[in-house]
């Protein structure tokens, strides 16, 4: 379920600018990260959680009005370069502020422990993540489904000269959406910091992963990412059951297997 | 003629500027840096998932001269077909797709490739690389001395560019060329692009072979960074500040690369920050490469010798 977290957030950026965001890796880091410096500083987990996704949406809004705004005319290459150059700093940063060696972070108290579901026992957190994330891909999937800047922004996948015609500024449009993708990517950063712990490496892990899952979904296509999110998931997490040295691997054997048989991804039209 | 100059000078004066092993490393990654240009100059294709080839032929070659104290000759070899082999793998799921998606791809089965090397630690050593490995005597030439190895690689970078040059120039360069400049035209007009496109991403991959297998011999190691993203990234790096669209940008490219990141990472272990830096800035205000930026500097004295 944060695959498809993360995937819908990219899918959004890469579908609405038309960019590849290597940084998207970093900016759930960044997340998870200040998710633990929240809780540090207030000492309460909830008000992190809704802190510091907020934060990473701020800095996405920075950096596409800094830099990302200046880049739509140019190539493919120079915007890879920029959104790269992007992750290796916020990757360096986050050594420099909180070092290099990882992070374990405990889930709140409430949260802690595990539920008997009659035929397993699973840990509380996880499952607080899980229906987390669904209520997120939800909330997410209603705005752009239902609301009228959401349709703006489907509107703004398919065809960009065209809404600028009709009037709508696409430069906000372009704004909001990559502060929006860089929200779902924080939060999915800040959810995952008590199960998996933190390491400077997790953006870059999670990037390869994120990409995946827009690959199998489709480009721009929304549904497509949460259900190459799920996919990717469960597989993953079957593999790590028999094989743990493989969990990671099988990800991308499963995007290479998908694509031998349906190049266009699973949802894919182009 | 002067670019030949240029290169015969630099070569002899090289060694006399910075350590042999850095000059040799330049060299190196000048190689690595033709292969993508043939790629990102002229095809069109942006890979970011260079490092695959580079670091598979790196790993195998590595490993049978390790164990099996094989020729050189023959693990240049071993380089160039790993290389080319992987190349063929990737390239065929990745070439039917273009822009985002090609980029994404490529990065992607990176990942898988980084994956494979970082679990499978029997063999690659894991986090920890390859170490180990030897250059072994080449008809009495010995290559641990550092001066032979770096005349060694320099002769096969002149052979490379040689015959990069003779693939651009050839017809085959041509069609590349045309799929860059117009892909559905060249299409119309009759060739396979998906086909020519693997093709060149075949040859990418046996360059990026070459230089794999050297780099290996040059720190008788096998860094697990050499089959990482951010690799891939530095090699796209290194050919945009040369300027892309040139036969001889990698090389410029490789120059300032290498040895402004020797330079700065013996000074600072945080320097990956100051590389960052150095992408968001070029992007943003030196687009064009370092040539450009040159001419602009010169223009810019130019017109205040004339006030």
């Amino acid at each position: 379920m944060l695959y498809a977290l993360m995937g819908l957030g990219l899918s959004l950026i890469t579908g609405v600018l038309n960019i590849p965001n290597f940084a998207h890796g970093a900016l759930f880091a960044v997340g998870a990260y200040l998710l633990v410096s929240f809780v540090g500083i207030v000492g309460n987990f909830w008000i992190g959680l809704i802190v510091a996704p907020l934060g990473v949406a701020l800095l996405g809004l920075l950096i596409e009005w800094a830099g990302i705004r200046r880049l739509y005319t140019a190539g493919h290459d120079y915007q890879l370069l920029f959104t790269f150059g992007l992750a290796l700093i916020l990757n360096e940063l986050i050594i420099v502020v909180w070092g290099p060696v990882g992070i374990s972070h405990l889930p709140p108290a409430l949260l802690r422990g595990g539920v008997d579901l009659g035929f397993t026992f699973y840990p509380k957190y996880r499952l607080f993540v899980m229906l987390m994330a669904g209520l997120l891909v939800v909330l997410t999937w209603l705005f752009l489904e239902k609301t009228r800047y959401g349709a703006i922004m489907r509107a703004g996948i398919e065809n960009k000269e065209m809404v600028s015609l009709l009037g709508i500024d696409i430069h906000k449009l372009f704004t909001v959406a990559f502060a929006l993708g860089a929200y779902l990517a924080g939060i999915a950063g800040a959810l995952t910091a008590p199960i998996r712990g933190l390491s400077p490496g997790m953006g870059v892990d999670m990037l390869g992963i994120a990409f995946v899952v827009v690959a199998l979904g489709g480009l721009g296509n929304l549904l497509g990412a949460i259900a190459a999110g799920l996919l990717i998931g469960v597989a993953q997490a079957v593999v790590a059951a028999y094989w743990t040295e493989a969990s990671t691997a099988v990800i991308f054997a499963v995007m290479a297997a998908v694509l031998l048989v349906r190049p266009q991804g699973l949802f894919g039209i182009r | 003629m002067r670019t030949l100059i240029l290169i015969a000078l630099s070569i002899l004066l090289l060694p006399l500027v910075v350590r042999p092993a850095i000059a040799t490393e330049i060299w190196i990654f000048a190689i690595f840096g033709l292969g993508l240009n043939l790629l990102l100059g002229y095809t069109g294709m942006l890979s970011f998932g260079q490092s695959t080839f580079f670091g598979s032929a790196a790993y195998v070659a590595g490993w049978l001269l390790k164990h099996y104290g094989m020729n050189v000759l023959a693990a240049l070899g071993v380089g160039v077909g790993v290389g080319a082999l992987s190349a063929l793998l990737v390239g065929y799921l990745c070439v039917q797709r273009s822009g985002l998606y090609f980029i994404m791809l490529t990065f992607a089965l990176n990942q898988l490739f980084y994956f494979i090397a970082y679990q499978w630690t029997s063999v690659t050593g894991g986090e920890d690389g390859m170490p180990g490995i030897p250059r072994p005597v080449l008809l009495g030439l010995n290559f641990q001395d550092p001066l032979t190895y770096y005349a060694f690689v320099v002769v096969l970078f002149l052979a490379s560019l040689w015959l990069m040059k003779r693939i651009v120039e050839s017809p085959l360069g041509k069609i590349l060329q045309a799929i860059r400049e117009n892909e559905v035209r060249a299409e119309a007009v009759g060739y396979n692009v998906p086909r020519f496109k693997l093709l060149a991403f075949v040859l990418a991959g046996a360059f990026s072979g070459l230089a794999g297998v050297l780099y290996a011999m040059l720190f008788g190691i096998v860094p697990l960074e050499a089959i990482g993203f951010v690799f891939s990234g530095n090699v796209v790096f290194a050919t945009l500040i040369g300027g892309s669209g040139s036969l001889y940008g990698p090389i410029i490219g490789s120059f300032v690369f290498i040895w402004l990141s020797e330079s700065v990472s013996t000074i600072w272990a945080r320097w990956p920050l100051l590389l960052g830096v150095a992408f968001v800035v070029v992007v943003l205000f030196l687009r064009g490469g370092v040539v450009e930026a040159w001419s602009r500097l010169m223009l810019w004295r130019f017109s205040k010798q004339k006030t």
